[in-house]
């Protein structure tokens, strides 16, 4: 709260022009709000910007400047209804707009105050510090808008009211159009900011769970997406890399292609040839580190990719053809969890005298494995860059825009005051569009051909290819079991490339119970390129953790879910064994089923970082069939979760449909092979998705898990760890086989 | 070489060569971007458009063999967005970062010409695109509801 009064001892600016404008107010509920393009906006003129987040133009409209870019989970809509709650404008009349990320540069960090509520341009719109941020920039705005209105009226500001966008007073019969008072509202200076509403006086929060605002113009085509963006005079680009990640380009023969229909480059990408800037990144540059790479330049991308593809390229390969096949790279990282981990990553008690100590026969270890995997988003990598000497212009579909804008600062050299980045909508992210290399790959290849509008696309099979993968990771647990089947002390290893993120098992709750317990980690010297993928580290540490679990309580003898309710039982965050009540009773667990099906259950929880009452809880019962012959089929998923509160119903429960959709296709379908250093697989014909008629007919979300515990905790990552584990474990059930590497679907599982 | 070619009603006209995929023509050459790029081998279905009613994807079809057919874009599936598909997308919140759900809804449309009142199977068989944020279920149920308003 203390950004916000601080914020708002800015004095009010009001354009210089003569208030004026339309009166425009929507006619349909939950209509559009959002522009195709909403970024670059200036004040309209005679509008009022109350704070840098929140202008009010003349005809009522409502500008609010979201940082958190909209990637298909709602930002936008989001932080609309917060402004909705407290400041009450006509819905349709809120209008999302991304924040300027060059303005904040100049502005001293008006959106992203260091360690402020606002200091990610990515990530967590929920998070309790930006939406309060919100709320009070609304109610403050109300209050200075009543305030004007009392002054204008002669009555008291405590009589006023705020409803769709009309300011009326009841006593007095007066009211006013919101942007009839704006002039007037922008001078008051109260003399303390007004609190935000308590959560339980909310009555749109929470309550109502309007659809995204920017669906209007999704199903109409006129959404622009980064692909979409034509800025005038633009060419565009094909690129390729070199295939093996981290090799050199040798040379190229343009001659062979410089004849070619509409071809006017070929121009080339070598790391280091940036110009660094002193600016402090969100992460490190060194994620978004340039790669080798060769790009055809044309009037037309179909032109641009014809050449490329006829265009003779000779690579060195460097180290990383040492890799020759996907077996060796598992091996390595198989063989590196069989010793002691470089790394302790947490370590409490004694697990080794108690392992010494315990029979042979209650002792119980596995090896587990998955694989790369690519986030691909279903807009292909791109990018469209305009450099000249003095100012650069970057339209791209981000997931962080405050990093991809430093990226094209320190890409070419040019001032920061002199960037300026063009938030577009996104056509997924997943992660892949985070650490900003496809964006330093995009000004790299425009810097070489400026003046000139540049805009490249990966294809489909360079965008598979040249990836920032969620890692390779092997992983090894053992543990020993008390009299009552449940683990008494536990060891669990980690292997990875470099970078590979350990999160989901040491800072996990069953690591928590554990009074001994050691988790280490270890990094294999793997030169792919590894980055976030939804859900980093706990997308494969869920699948090792929670189908070790189900081994235990099968030795055990339990039944699967009631050992989870007597262990999570341990674990003082109630969310845990309220979420397995709710799957328990949701799913029909226990009833007996046909051979050849089975039920399997797995939980896990995403950003509680080793404590309890945070992060999302997710527990999800899958219900399989697999015939005889092997072949699986997905009959019914029931999932529960505790965010702890929610804010929209409806987004919620697209985001735990989808992730678990994403999860699912994880674990049956994705895994990236490596032949002499290079990825295999291109395209959707060899890196499967799923597709509609592999799901059953519908998802089954379940509320009841919800502990109404204080906190907005995020919902689009949480479901993606649990729903493999699950399904794996009903693959148990249903044939007897133990699946413990990822995908499914290399797997034998047919049963007699 | 210039030819022309019949797209949501209009006649365009396009120089370029008669190989290149419909869709690179509508995005490119007419900057029509509401038809999405997105695997470029007829697999993902983001590119689909209707050629003479039917759904075909775009990044597989040249500009030659769409030469004197008639051809719809999502920008023309309706004038208005009053098409009922259109309708319970966003009134069910199906699209997540919608960028394949334009193809979604132009074989969608395509299905509901030939099939009115299509069962799951049917809807599975059509609408075999790929959609990443996972909005299947969405869609499934959205096709449903609009083929039961467009029977009344």
């Amino acid at each position: 709260m203390n950004e916000i009064v601080k914020l708002n001892r800015r004095k009010f600016l009001i354009s210089s022009a003569a208030l004026g404008g339309a009166m425009v107010i929507g006619t349909k509920a939950m209509a559009a709000s959002v522009d195709s393009q909403p970024w670059d906006k200036a004040n309209a003129s005679g509008s009022a910007e109350f704070t840098p987040w929140l202008t009010i133009n003349a005809d009522g409209s409502v500008v609010v400047r979201v940082t958190a870019v909209d990637i298909g989970q709602g930002t936008l809509t989001q932080v609309a209804g917060y402004v909705y709650e407290e400041l009450s404008p006509a819905w349709d009349m809120i209008k999302p707009e991304y924040a300027s990320t060059n303005r904040d540069f100049l502005e001293n960090n008006v959106y992203s105050t260091p360690g402020g509520a606002l200091a990610y341009f990515s990530g967590r719109s929920t998070g309790p510090a930006r939406m309060d941020t919100y709320l009070q920039v609304a109610a403050s705005a109300r209050e200075r808008l009543k305030a004007a209105a009392a002054a204008k009226w002669g009555v008291d500001a405590g009589e006023i009211t705020v409803k769709d966008g009309v300011i009326s007073h009841a006593g007095s019969s007066n009211s006013a159009q919101m942007g009839e008072l704006i002039a007037e509202a922008a001078e008051i200076e109260l003399e303390a900011e007004p609190a935000i509403k308590d959560q339980s006086e909310w009555t749109f929060l929470g309550k109502k769970a309007p659809a995204k605002v920017q669906l209007p113009k999704i199903v109409n085509g006129t959404l622009t997406y980064g692909i979409d963006v034509r800025p005038e005079g633009m060419v565009y680009a094909a690129i390729r890399q070199s295939p093996v990640m981290g090799g050199k380009l040798v040379s190229y023969d343009e001659a062979a292609i410089k004849d070619m229909p509409g071809v006017l480059a070929v121009v080339t990408v070598d790391p280091g040839e940036n110009v660094p800037t002193d600016l402090t990144p969100p992460f490190p540059f060194g994620v978004s580190t340039a790669q080798h790479a060769v790009a055809v330049i044309a009037e037309h991308y179909w032109q641009a990719r014809t050449a490329l593809d006829a265009l003779p390229i000779v690579w060195d390969d460097g180290p990383g053809a040492q890799w020759k096949t996907t077996e060796q790279m598992n091996e390595a990282a198989m063989a590196a969890v069989q010793q002691t981990g470089a790394k302790i990553e947490t370590s409490v008690g004694d697990f080794e005298a108690v392992f010494a100590d315990a029979d042979d026969a209650d002792m119980i270890e596995a090896d587990y494995l998955t694989p790369y995997c690519e986030q691909a988003p279903l807009e292909p990598l791109n990018g469209t860059c305009l450099v000249t000497p003095d100012r650069v212009d970057f339209w791209h579909p981000s997931q962080h825009s405050q990093m991809a804008y430093m990226v094209a600062a320190d890409e070419t050299g040019v001032a920061p005051e002199n960037v300026f980045f063009h938030q577009t909508f996104v056509g997924g992210g997943f992660g892949r569009r985070v650490f900003s290399d496809d964006a330093r790959m995009v000004v790299a290849v425009a810097k070489k051909y400026p003046g000139k509008p540049v805009q490249v696309i990966w294809s489909r099979e360079e965008a598979t290819r040249q990836g920032r993968y969620r890692p390779l990771m092997a992983a090894k647990l053992k543990a020993s079991l008390g009299a009552d089947g449940m683990p008494t002390a536990l060891l669990g290893r980690m292997s990875g490339g470099p970078g590979f993120f350990v999160s989901g098992m040491p800072d996990t709750a069953l690591t928590g119970i554990m009074k001994n317990v050691q988790i280490e980690s270890q990094t294999v010297p793997f030169h792919i390129l590894t980055g976030p993928y939804r859900g980093p580290g706990y997308n494969s540490n869920a699948f090792f953790v929670e189908t070790f679990i189900d081994e235990c309580a099968v030795k055990a003898g339990i039944d699967p879910m009631e050992y989870r309710i007597k262990l999570y039982g341990q674990w003082p965050d109630v969310g845990w064994v309220k979420c397995l009540e709710e799957v328990k009773a949701k799913s029909g667990w226990g009833e007996t089923l046909p051979k050849g099906q089975g039920r399997g259950v797995a939980i896990g929880n995403w950003g509680m970082g080793g404590k309890p009452d945070e992060g999302t809880t997710v527990a999800t019962v899958a219900k399989v069939e697999v015939s005889q012959d092997g072949e699986l089929k997905i009959l019914q998923l029931d999932v529960a979760f505790d965010t702890g509160r929610i804010v929209n119903e409806d987004a919620v429960r697209t985001e735990l449909e989808g992730g678990t959709m994403f999860g699912l296709n994880m674990s049956v379908n994705e895994g990236l092979n490596i032949e002499d250093g290079r990825i295999v697989e291109g395209n959707f014909d060899e890196y499967p998705m799923i597709r509609m008629a592999d799901l059953p007919t519908q998802i089954n979300v379940h509320f009841g898990g919800l502990t109404n515990a204080p906190r907005f905790f995020e919902i689009g990552e949480p479901p993606t760890g649990v729903v493999g584990p699950a399904v794996g474990n009903a693959i148990f059930q249903a044939t007897g086989k133990r699946i413990r590497s990822t995908p499914f679907r290399l797997h034998d599982l047919s049963w007699s | 070489m210039a030819v022309s070619l019949s797209i949501n009603g209009e006649i365009k006209e396009v120089d370029a060569d008669p190989q290149t995929p419909l869709l690179w023509v509508l995005r490119d050459h007419l900057n029509m971007t509401g038809t999405k790029f997105g695997c470029g081998i007829a697999q993902c279905g983001a590119c689909t458009v209707h050629v003479d009613g039917a759904a075909v994807r775009s990044c597989q079809y040249p500009l030659e063999a769409a030469v004197g057919s008639e051809i719809k874009t999502i920008e023309g599936l309706s004038p208005d967005s009053s098409h009922p598909l259109q309708k319970y997308w966003v009134e069910m919140n199906v699209p997540q970062c919608g960028y394949c759900q334009s193809g979604m809804l132009m074989a969608a449309a395509a299905l509901l010409e030939e099939i009115p009142e299509p069962t799951d199977e049917d809807i599975e068989a059509y609408v075999d695109n790929i959609c990443r944020c996972g909005t299947y279920t969405r869609v499934r149920a959205a096709i449903h509801k609009a083929a039961a308003d467009m029977k009344a």
